[in-house]
């Protein structure tokens, strides 16, 4: 068994051999390369990226669906920008994907950082119980917290007035309903980032910790000189993927509150799904659509450098 | 259902052929068609209805309807995306809120000629439900329910409160209510509410429009001003919150759908709704009534909850041609009554006699009423953003916010949607 | 796991505890959808609320068989979220594998690219693709269903990373040994790489079983959708949701997934501790 190199980092490739450069040309390689990637770019370019187009195309359009859109330049990008609605909705998504994004990891790797400890018993209960609820639906897991919470009949309401807290009517709460829905998908979606979080733990090797102990290192020093540099890597992927899905929240809110009260959990992808759906204004949802993929881009980037990670290690 | 061809891995499957439009031959009107029929009736009126299109289909041999029964929220999900790829349906029914945007943006074919005609049945139609099918003078669609809200009230609740006549007025109506709520324990919330009225997302989004005519108010004026910031709508709003709030008639913060859960759980004993409430009142072993909503001080009158069906541009003349022979069969004098009978809703047709419907109490108490119904933003295209602008409005009124200021915001969004 | 009670430190007693209030926490709406499947209507809008119910019931699951073709559903949801799964898996792992062990040009740009098709909503892009499956005559086909998902840019990224990490000496030991690259992905890395594999296919057949936006717009004909879109059918006229019908129809559409990751749980979360690093 080959273990990791025991400075932690992940596993560097030594540089290629000599002998394969020669006996490889880079139009060997390309071609390889082609016949690997083709599958999934076909795929993906027919029915992600060649939709995506046509949907940058409709952005700059007043189409609705039906007829010949009608091309009228940049004015849905100039109403997204002056949109009084838009801008709330650009709040909403923000306050969510701040709320979500940290609450979510935390909690994730909390537990996996405490299930790594192999004196806990009842482990592999644990673990799956937490893991359980990422494979319930959104729309699912929306409609049993609406009960849970629900003013007159729900279990949870009824339970913490017994505690003395009143908590009151929360989907209708304008302080209460975005907590409630990032709540949701905390629940749904932290099992996910835990799993990830315990097998990129389990990577780490025992020795390095013996070491370290040795070294008259305590548990918190150990948390943070070893454990959490060793994870950079499994956190970026989490942090990026948990940002995505934060920036994109759209299934409990359609069901749990649609948006309100008062517009207060109105995000991006809601407004985005009421312009194209509900207003038949496909080229203005698109041009929405364009903006925030252009912000996830930014923050993504932001996040990689945040990380430390050289465009080399991205790529 | 037709089983249907389904090819896996095969590139270019035939299965399309088998789908959708039914659209074959070219500009001919009256060959052979098959058509395509979406609707949202799920429960008995879906029933009646495949009776009445089961009998169109047998009433001659050109034309064959096949109906696809979705949910109301399902169809307005889906057409769109249905129709963008010319893979939606011939006819499709919705709430009648919903028909004007989609009629603006070209997906519904007009039927000004199919109403001149006099074999159309329609010169009858209630003029309300008429009203609600048309977009800048043009008509879209033809009704298929029109219904005023009205109240539907627990009549054992009402007996042992001692309550013996239903309130004519507003103010007989709070009283009435105080009269029905109880909170037995003292804790200051009601055990059972008089009354359930929605501070947003109310039924058929109708409750606070019918408050509003009560009192002379309205939303919007000729499809293009907004009247919605107006001392009458103030006052209006000024009234009911002092009589939710402080009289503690009804709860705060439920939307519509949950006004019918707890008028079904016997812990409201008026709610506003629709004819379905009754069919959910028997289901939940509640003896109910039904009552016109009280007049207001200057009018009275109710939101009407409206559904339309609609020729869609993936209709070809000829099958255009065939739904319009569906929809004058649809309205024929026959199947006027005897939809109105199944589906509990009350006749589209004025000319339909009073005794045609007497069989169905629930029906023959809504026809009494049907001509307070008033359709709710009638060739509004934004319906979408001026439904939201009148919920925030009256969400925040009812949670105590400063009413003058909530409605010149209100008109500010209303006339920015209608622009 | 044995645990001797002299190693029962403080610590690990309070983790203990901790993780008996969160399990509680969190198992709190999954007991809410299977107890209230069992209740009877009356029971289900009662004050005050009880967890447990009084007299169980079969009525809504009965409801619910009645009114949905769900035999049906499920088995479409499974053909649609396995197939899915299935090819996925392929695809992602091949294109992975030249993302992490050829080297090309324009790899990185490739990789950007791949990672920016998730950032788009997918409701942005749902009406252009319906037209494409639309033009490519898939319409309520399984096929229209399953193609543009067999592949997806999270797995790709995800197989990567994890092919980075397994070391190289592996496959340069076969490569001496003359196999080609395929042999290479197919006889070395693929097996190496079951714990992930299993993790994604986890991954992504749950997604695509409990995804309600495509199969809904997609499928216009009710025989064609899958349990998850079909629980929209659930909804009474006026927007009520029957809660006990609905908690039913839910069980029915978790059950599936639930006994699927019993049955794979114990391999995917401890084999995906090695890594592969054998």
């Amino acid at each position: 068994m080959t273990t990791a190199p025991p400075t932690g980092r992940r596993y560097r490739p030594p540089a290629p051999l000599g002998g394969r450069r020669r006996a490889d040309g880079p139009a060997g390689r390309g071609l390889k390369a082609a016949a690997f990637l083709a599958p999934a770019l076909l795929i993906l370019g027919a029915f992600t990226i060649w939709p995506m187009l046509s949907a940058l195309r409709l952005s700059f359009t007043d189409a609705s669906g039906f007829g010949e859109p009608e091309f009228i330049g940049l004015e849905n990008y100039v109403q997204v920008f002056t949109d009084p609605d838009i801008l709330n909705a650009v709040t909403n998504t923000a306050l969510y994907t701040v709320l979500f994004t940290p609450i979510a990891v935390a909690a994730a790797l909390a537990l996996a950082l405490l299930l790594n400890n192999p004196r806990l018993p009842f482990r592999g209960f644990f673990r799956t119980a937490l893991f359980v609820p990422f494979v319930v639906s959104f729309s699912v897991a929306a409609f049993a917290w609406s009960y849970l919470v629900d003013p007159q009949v729900g279990l949870l309401n009824y339970w913490l007035r017994g505690l003395g807290i009143q908590l009151g009517n929360v989907l209708e709460d304008p302080h209460l309903a975005m907590p409630m829905v990032v709540l949701v998908a905390v629940w749904k979606l932290f099992g996910f980032y835990f799993v990830i979080f315990l097998a990129g733990l389990q990577d780490i090797p025992t020795s390095i910790y013996e070491a370290a102990r040795m070294d008259g290192a305590g548990a918190w020093s150990r948390l943070r000189n070893v454990t959490l540099p060793l994870l950079s890597n499994t956190m970026a992927f989490v942090l990026i993927f948990a940002m995505i899905a934060a920036l994109q929240a759209f299934d409990q809110i359609y069901v749990m509150t649609g948006g309100g009260p008062y517009g207060s959990t109105q995000t991006l992808v809601m407004e985005i799904y009421e312009s194209g759906f509900r207003k038949l204004d496909i080229g203005f949802a698109s041009a929405l659509s364009y903006v925030l993929l252009a912000a996830t881009l930014l923050l993504s980037l932001v996040q990689f450098v945040f990380f430390g990670r050289k465009e080399k290690d991205l790529a | 259902m037709k089983r249907k061809t389904v090819l896996i891995g095969g590139a270019g499957s035939a299965a399309l052929a088998l789908l959708g439009s039914g659209c074959s031959g070219g500009g001919e009107t009256g060959g052979p068609a098959t058509l395509t029929f979406w609707h949202g009736y799920t429960e008995a009126d879906g029933d009646v209805l495949q009776g009445i299109v089961d009998d169109f289909n047998a009433s001659q041999s050109d034309i064959t309807i096949n109906t696809e029964v979705k949910t109301w929220a399902s169809i307005d999900d889906t057409l769109l995306t249905a129709l963008s790829a010319g893979e939606g349906p011939d006819i499709v029914a919705m709430p009648a809120e919903r028909l004007p945007v989609y009629a603006d943006k070209g997906a519904f074919a007009e039927l000004d000629d199919f109403y001149n005609d006099e074999s159309s049945n329609t010169a009858n139609l209630l003029p309300g439900a008429v009203a609600m099918v048309e977009i800048e003078s043009r008509k879209y669609a033809v009704p298929t329910g029109f219904v005023p809200l009205a109240v539907y009230y627990n009549t054992a609740l009402f007996e042992a409160a001692g309550v013996t006549a239903f309130p004519a007025t507003w103010d007989e109506w709070v009283a009435t209510a105080k009269q029905l709520t109880v909170d037995e324990d003292g804790d200051g919330t009601p055990e059972q509410y008089g009354v359930v009225l929605p501070d947003h997302a109310t039924v058929a989004n109708g409750l606070w429009p019918s408050l509003f005519y009560g009192n002379g108010g309205d939303i919007v004026s000729e499809v293009v001003d907004a009247v919605i910031d107006s001392p009458e709508n103030a006052a209006t709003l000024e009234f009911w919150r002092s009589a939710i709030v402080d009289d503690k008639i009804s709860p705060t913060g439920v939307d519509g759908v949950g006004a019918d859960e707890l008028f079904s759980a016997g812990k409201a004993a008026m709610t506003i709704g629709g004819p379905w409430m009754a069919s959910i009142a028997t289901e939940n072993n509640i003896e109910y009534a039904i009552a016109p909503i009280p007049a207001g001080p200057v009018a009275q009158a109710a939101s009407a909850i409206g559904v339309a069906m609609a020729v869609t541009v993936d209709a070809d003349d000829n099958a255009r041609a065939a739904a319009e022979k569906f929809f004058a069969f649809f309205l024929n004098d026959d199947n006027a009554a005897a939809w109105s009978l199944g589906s509990g809703w009350p006749p589209l047709r004025s000319d339909v006699p009073a005794e045609a419907v007497n069989s169905n109490p629930v029906v023959a108490s809504l026809t009494e009423i049907a001509d307070l119904g008033r359709p709710l933003l009638p060739g509004v295209v934004n319906s979408v953003d001026v439904l939201a602008a009148i919920d925030e409005l009256t969400q925040r009124a009812v949670a105590g916010e400063d009413i003058a200021g909530l409605l010149a915001e209100a008109q500010e969004t209303v006339q920015g949607a209608l622009d | 796991m044995r645990t001797r009670l002299r190693e029962l430190r403080p610590s690990t007693v309070l983790a203990t505890i901790a993780f008996i209030v969160v399990t509680a926490i969190v198992l709190l709406p999954i007991a809410i959808i299977v107890l209230t499947a069992f209740k009877p209507a009356a029971e289900v809008n009662a004050y005050p609320p009880s967890l447990l119910p009084d007299a169980w019931t079969l009525d809504n699951l009965k409801t619910v068989t009645s009114e949905l073709p769900f035999a049906r559903l499920v088995g479409n949801s499974f053909v649609f979220a396995g197939g899915v799964t299935i090819f996925a898996l392929l695809f992602d792992s091949l294109a992975a594998y030249a993302l992490a062990r050829l080297d090309f040009t324009g790899r990185r740009v490739l990789l950007v690219v791949i990672i920016a098709t998730l950032m788009i909503p997918f409701q942005a892009t749902l009406i252009p693709l319906y037209q494409l499956v639309a033009d490519l005559g898939w319409v309520n086909t399984y096929t229209g269903l399953i193609a543009p998902r067999a592949a997806d840019a999270f797995g790709i990224f995800f197989l990567r990373q994890f092919f980075l990490a397994l070391p190289r000496d592996i496959d340069q030991a076969a490569r001496i040994d003359g196999a080609g690259e395929f042999r290479i992905f197919w006889s070395v890395l693929l097996p190496n790489a079951v714990p992930a594999l299993l993790t994604l296919g986890l991954f992504t057949f749950v997604n695509n079983w409990n995804d309600l936006l495509w199969p809904l717009v997609f499928t216009t004909d009710t025989e064609m959708g899958t349990i998850t879109s079909g629980l929209t059918q659930l909804t009474g006229p006026s927007g009520i949701v029957p809660h006990g019908v609905m908690m039913a129809g839910s069980l029915i559409a978790i059950l599936p997934l639930v006994i699927a990751f019993l049955f794979i749980q114990r391999r995917f979360i401890e084999n995906i501790a090695t890594t592969g690093l054998k």
